[in-house]
């Protein structure tokens, strides 16, 4: 395949330049996923039947926790696509692994989150409100559990094939990936969890 | 190791730290539900445009404008579908 020296290592063949476009066709549709999730949030926040509202039991540190976490992994990610750019593998893997461990870090909390929330009374079951709420976050942490096992495997082949075009390329598309569930989260941290403690 | 760290995306970090404190005021002062909701549209769509623009490169290559567009039609399509089951099950409209 045609090698592009003036681009860099993730967009060099026409191939490359394809993927990445082709992610962002996915990441549209993504984008349709979560605004459906968001249309029923906002549709049956208020109908919480016998069962808590949001705010009775949201809780703002380990909200606050859980957004940082996710924050930083989004740059240290960013960071990882600017090693490889620079020709630095072992940087770059670095940056990748602290990216995965931050991931990782995540979703324990939002596993904590989750028994902390069936154990107060707040399950999948007991009203419409915990129903949805708990399928917007379970669809968010559901991607970022995908994200882990994706950029582990990625890992993996940087370490057996080294930097080329297609390894680059699929580590420019899982940090494509890894930013959007960061906006994402933005979203739910702002319209789920702040506006339910306002 | 500085190269390591460009000035870009180190500010896009900060700044997207900010954005985040910016938003907490909602919690931590009483503000009304109109202001609320008003900060916090603001600081998650520009703190959204900065995770695109800074860390996901969405500007760098020719087909820059077709990626933008569509981002912005599919967010346009996004908020259609908020806005509109929202009028007809939450505002009765």
């Amino acid at each position: 395949m045609k090698i592009d020296h003036s681009l860099p290592l993730e967009y060099s063949t026409k191939q490359n330049g394809l993927n990445i476009f082709g992610f962002w066709v996915f990441l549209a549709a993504e984008i349709m996923l979560f605004a459906t999730l968001f249309t029923s949030y906002f549709t049956l926040e208020h109908r919480v039947g016998s069962g808590p509202s949001g705010a009775e039991i949201f809780e703002i540190t380990p909200v606050l926790i859980e957004t940082l976490v996710l924050l930083t992994s989004s740059f240290t990610i960013g960071l990882g696509v600017h090693a490889m750019r620079i020709g630095n593998k072992k940087a770059m893997m670095t940056f990748f692994m602290v990216t995965l461990l931050l991931g990782l870090t995540f979703l324990g909390f939002e596993i904590f989150e989750f028994v902390h929330y069936v154990h107060i009374g707040a399950g999948l079951q007991v009203s419409a409100f915990t129903a949805i709420l708990l399928t917007t976050l379970g669809t968010h942490g559901a991607h970022v559990t995908f994200g882990l096992f994706w950029g582990t495997a990625i890992l993996l082949q940087l370490k057996k094939r080294g930097l080329t075009p297609e390894t680059a390329n699929k580590s420019f598309i899982f940090s494509l990936y890894w930013h959007f569930l960061d906006v994402v989260w933005i979203f739910i941290f702002s319209f789920i969890y702040l506006k339910g403690m306002m | 190791m500085g190269e390591l760290f460009p000035r870009k995306q180190v500010m896009g970090f900060v700044f997207s730290l900010i954005l985040t404190a910016a938003a907490l005021t909602v919690y931590f002062l009483h503000l009304s539900f109109a202001q609320g909701m008003a900060v916090l549209v603001i600081t998650a769509f520009v703190q959204a445009l900065l995770q695109l623009v800074v860390f996901m490169h969405a500007g760098e290559t020719e087909d820059k404008w077709i990626i933008y567009g569509k981002v912005y039609f599919m967010i346009g399509v996004a908020l259609i579908t908020v806005f509109g089951t929202l009028l007809i099950f939450l505002w009765d409209m």
